[in-house]
């Protein structure tokens, strides 16, 4: 495992490019590891032909630590005394770290015989397969083993050619309804300049560094970091951050980063990314979307600029980072003169709850954000 | 169920002088049967050149006097496994002409339904059983049905046919091996009509294979086989051996095959002069220019077989093809009826 | 109820050949060394003392002789139970089977009503030509009815309902099952029906189609695997099939493992594959694994047997990787 960077004391394996009997050449990439600050390819320090690989997909180690042996002796095209087997075998590990689990016959069957949406049912079987057997205790039982306050809600009704909303739907609907009904919903917006941001992101998106520039905010301006349950207002010190996910047509689920004050912007981006994959796989535990604090919803990327969120209750406030796009703009030199310079810029959408706070402190807020994000240093 | 017959000196004699008798009816019958054969071959021809027949064809033309003459010596409850140049011996145990033609033209009437095509046949209910592809084969199976009238203990023959060139086979020998130690019950007709497809006789043994009956225990004779009464003593005296526990007897009828192999062969492999000489031993010419000279009304004979055989053709045609559906029918038995008996029609069976 | 004994695989086979011999004078036994040596295996021990040496043929070594004679004596009436010394040497009397025995009903509408005794199966060093389970040669010509029993009682009633079969039956007695398999059988006349499989044990995770001598190798290896409740089927005969039993099984457990000790292709196992995969796919929670011996001939030396005929963890091993798909 390679030293990405003077702190980096371990990495994690992201994806094998090469499998036991392949041949590889000096410098080609032969594997893709994780580490805290950055995903990249590794190249071969050798040619020859892979022996074995000691380290198998998404397991972390500490930098140092041997991952694959070469056989450099080898020569290209002799067949591999293995390479039947492990082509096989690695196939199907390949594959297993690739496609979904497949679906049974029995299983597709009875599940729509009743209507079942399979996502719903913890499946037991190869790869996170749904077997015959979680499929019929599932309809036994009529709940999958989860917390009693779990976060996902099954869908008892049947779904395919029904004109009610899911459950889970409803639950979101009637939250976002109450939200209404419950905050004096006030939204402010300001605009930021996001090029330091640009230039230091890499491979990350934004929503990290704006997190970061949130919640240093927050510390600053702490009644922005509050919930207010009835007529009972909570200023928090911590900073437990949500972060809205999509769940698709499903809906969305928001997480929550606890104690994100104590992350770096990395460290942000590996917990948004952890709780992101586990919300769309529904492996979030109870805990995972309770306690949150403040909430950022970034459905950006569809290009969306200004947006209205509703505020996630019992929290006070909720910003909604849209897409960044590159804009003339006017900058001033230090010797004031100002010129036209296309930057790329984006809205800091803000909506708060007037109980709670007032237009000047939302306003004050976000302009520590987006000075937090302009004067962004690594 | 068994019974052994300790016979008198009087009645042995009494036996021996019936034995190859023939009456003006059998000496008739012989010869219709015969004329019976080449007409219904011919007409089968006939149709195979008018794409009427799929498949193959094969006739016996030539050789009418070994399966007739053999054939006629048979008791109605002797059987016998009747091979593809021997279709005068189904005709003597009371095949209709048009359920031959049946079978080759893959109608129903046939006996086989259209399961199995040209002379793959045998009427179960005249106690013959049909020939494979594979030959000698059915020597086996006669040697079967022989050991079942041996075990119990009754005065039945049967009776087989094959060629010279299935004498090589190592079928052949398990057949003569099995009959000459149990002494069965069974007639061997080795028709050597001198070629095998086209292969002649010094191809196909070093030995006579008539000779060889003596290292099987048992007696071999040869006759001409087209003298179909010279056949017919031949066999009756075989039967007779074998019905009274004398055990097997191979007969070689020396012959020539007039036609090819089958339709499709044009026999270029014999010298003409072979044919010639064999054109003027015609069985069928010969005899009934014998009967004629006896006194016979020979033309009457031929006569009722043409319009038999014209009858039998028209029937044949008018059967309709089998239905698809039944191509799957038939592959196991459900139950197990047993083999009829055959036409006797030799006089002597008369009772 | 019949009085029952405990008796050997080999003396229920002997025990129901007898009581056919007994019951229909046209029964009779035809084979090499069956008479006064009392067979190979010894499995006709006294029968030509009782039956006289007419119904009990020493033959000679001719197996197309002993096939086609007993086609002709079957056509004619006699219903005779042939005994080849080894199933493999039935290769010298195929052309008769197959040509002659097995196509005769289906052109002819001519019964033969007759049996053919094959000892077979591997597992003691017999070699190439001693220890073969060619059942499959069998399943390809239509016409032959084949039957597989794995235990004594089996072994009895199947004898029996083979000889009344009108058909060419071909009756495979696992030479490992003579004297290892003993059983509670009753005494008597009594049929197995042909065409029916029989279940060894229920089970609900999971299915063993077996026959023969793999019926024990499966109950062994599915005794105790890691509590799971594993249901083993039984064919008991091979043509016809018991399409039913299985796929009734099938649709219990969703998963199927079938055993088989002769060579994998096109075997019992690829035809009960298919059959599942075409008639129950709705109903599979897996793949269907065969296990079976490899496509070799079936070798001398202990090891090599051992690493070729199918084995108690072989069949633990599949069964738990099909468990846990």
């Amino acid at each position: 495992m390679p030293q990405m960077g003077v702190s980096v004391a371990e990495g994690t394996i992201v994806e094998w490019r090469k499998r036991p009997g392949d041949w590889v050449e000096a410098d080609e990439p032969i594997v893709q590891i994780d580490t805290d600050k950055v995903e990249t390819e590794i190249p071969s320090p050798a040619s020859g032909r892979v022996k074995e690989i000691l380290v198998e997909v998404g397991t972390t180690v500490d930098v140092g630590t041997l991952l694959a042996t070469i056989d450099t002796g080898a020569t290209p095209g002799e067949a591999h005394a293995d390479e039947h087997v492990d082509a096989a075998g690695q196939a199907d590990v390949a594959d297993a770290e690739a496609k979904p689990p497949p679906v049974s016959p029995v299983v597709r069957r009875i599940a729509d015989e009743h209507g079942v949406d399979l996502g719903r049912v913890q499946g037991s079987g190869r790869r996170g397969r749904v077997t015959k057997k979680d499929l019929l205790a599932f309809l036994e039982n009529g709940a999958p083993k989860l917390h009693s306050e779990s976060p996902y809600v099954e869908d008892q009704a049947p779904a395919a050619g029904g004109q009610e909303l899911s459950i889970m739907r409803k639950r979101i609907a009637d939250h976002m309804v109450h939200s209404l009904q419950t905050a004096a919903h006030c939204t402010t917006m300001v605009e930021a300049d996001m090029s330091r941001i640009e230039a230091a992101r890499g491979r990350l998106s934004y929503l990290p560094f704006v997190a970061r520039a949130v919640i240093a905010a927050l510390r600053e301006y702490p009644m922005l970091n509050a919930t207010l349950e009835g007529d009972r207002l909570t200023v928090h010190e911590d900073v437990h951050l949500g972060i809205a996910v999509s769940l698709g047509e499903d809906g969305l689920i928001v997480p929550v980063v606890h104690n994100a004050h104590e992350l770096s912007h990395e460290g942000l981006a590996a917990r948004v990314k952890d709780l992101a994959e586990r919300a769309r796989d529904r492996r979030l535990e109870p805990d995972e979307v309770a306690g949150g604090t403040f909430t950022i919803t970034n459905p950006g990327r569809y290009g969306a600029l200004l947006a209205t969120p509703i505020i996630n209750q019992p929290q006070v406030a909720i910003l909604d980072l849209e897409a960044v796009v590159k804009r003339p703009v006017v900058v001033t030199d230090e010797h004031g003169n100002d010129s036209i310079a296309i930057r790329p810029m984006t809205y800091l959408c803000m909506s708060w709850d007037h109980r709670a706070l007032d237009g000047a402190l939302a306003a004050q807020f976000l302009s520590a954000v987006r000075r937090n994000i302009e004067e962004w240093r690594s | 169920m068994a019974t052994t017959t300790a016979r008198p000196a009087a009645l042995d004699s009494q036996r021996e002088a019936q034995k190859a008798k023939l009456t003006v009816d059998d000496r008739r019958a012989l010869l219709r049967y015969m004329l019976m054969m080449r007409g219904a071959e011919e007409r089968a021809i006939t149709l195979y050149r008018q794409v009427k027949v799929p498949g193959s064809f094969y006739d016996g033309r030539g050789q009418e006097a070994v399966s007739v003459g053999s054939a006629f010596a048979l008791a109605p409850r002797d059987r016998c496994c009747v091979l593809h140049r021997d279709l005068g011996a189904h005709f003597v145990r009371g095949l209709r002409v048009g359920q031959y033609l049946c079978n080759y033209m893959g109608r129903t009437g046939s006996p086989t339904g259209g399961k199995d095509g040209n002379m793959h046949f045998g009427d179960p209910r005249l106690g013959c059983v049909g020939m494979v592809s594979m030959l000698p084969d059915m020597s086996l199976v006669a040697c079967g049905l022989a050991l079942a009238f041996q075990m119990r203990r009754e005065p039945r023959v049967a009776m087989t046919w094959f060629g010279e060139g299935s004498t090589a086979n190592g079928v052949w020998h398990e057949a003569m091996n099995i009959a000459g130690i149990r002494k069965l019950p069974v007639v061997f007709i080795l028709e050597n009509n001198q070629f095998a497809y086209s292969t002649p006789n010094e191809h196909e043994f070093a030995v006579d294979p008539v000779e060889r009956a003596q290292g099987y225990g048992f007696s071999g004779v040869k006759v001409d086989g087209n003298d179909v009464e010279a056949v017919f003593e031949a066999a009756a005296e075989a039967c007779e051996r074998a019905r009274g526990g004398g055990g097997p007897t191979l007969i070689e009828a020396v012959t020539m095959r007039m036609h090819g192999h089958g339709a499709h062969d044009d026999m270029r492999y014999v010298p003409k002069e072979l044919l010639e000489e064999w054109a003027g031993r015609d069985p069928i010419d010969r005899y009934r220019t014998r009967l004629a000279g006896e006194g016979i009304d020979v033309g009457a004979i031929e006569r009722e077989v043409a319009e038999e055989i014209a009858r039998e053709t028209e029937w044949a045609l008018a059967q309709p093809m089998p239905e698809p559906a039944t191509a799957t029918e038939g592959v196991f038995a459900t139950e197990d009826p047993d083999l009829g008996d055959g036409a006797a029609p030799w006089s002597r069976w008369a009772s | 109820m019949n009085a029952t004994s405990e008796i050997t695989y080999l003396q229920a086979i002997s025990d129901g050949l007898r009581e056919e011999m007994r019951a229909d004078e046209s029964v009779f036994c035809m084979g090499e060394d069956i008479g006064a040596f009392g067979g190979a295996f010894k499995v006709t021990d006294g029968f030509i003392e009782e039956f006289g040496a007419d119904r009990v043929w020493d033959t000679p070594l001719a197996e197309n002789a002993i096939v086609g004679t007993a086609v002709g004596a079957a056509v004619e009436g006699l219903r005779p139970v042939c005994e080849m010394q080894f199933a493999d040497f039935i290769a010298c009397g195929f052309d008769e089977l197959v040509n002659v025995a097995a196509k005769l009903h289906y052109r002819q509408g001519l019964a033969v009503p007759m049996v053919v005794r094959l000892p077979s199966g591997g597992g003691f060093s017999g070699g190439p030509f001693h220890s073969q389970n060619p059942e499959a040669w069998f399943l390809q010509s239509p016409g032959l009815k084949v039957v597989a029993p794995s235990t004594a009682e089996d072994a009895k009633g199947l004898i029996a309902s083979a000889i009344r079969d009108p058909n060419p039956v071909i009756y495979l007695e696992h030479k490992n099952l003579y004297r290892h398999v003993k059983g509670e059988v009753a005494e008597g006349r009594y049929e197995t029906p042909l065409g029916e499989a029989r279940l060894a044990r229920e089970g609900s995770d999971l299915t063993v189609v077996t026959y023969g001598a793999m019926v024990h190798t499966a109950l062994e290896a599915t005794e105790d695997l890691e509590g799971a409740s594993v249901e083993v089927l039984d064919l008991r005969t091979l043509q016809p099939l018991d399409t039913e039993a299985i796929l009734r099984s099938v649709r219990k457990t969703s998963k199927v493992v079938v055993l088989y000790e002769a060579t994998r292709s096109c075997g019992v196992g690829a035809e009960v594959a298919s059959i599942v995969a075409e008639e129950a796919f709705e109903d599979l929670d897996g793949p269907v694994v065969r296990v079976c011996a490899p496509d070799v001939p079936i070798p001398f030396s202990p090891p090599l047997e051992r690493a070729v005929l199918p084995q108690v963890d072989d069949v633990k091993e599949a069964c738990r990787e099909l468990l846990a798909y």
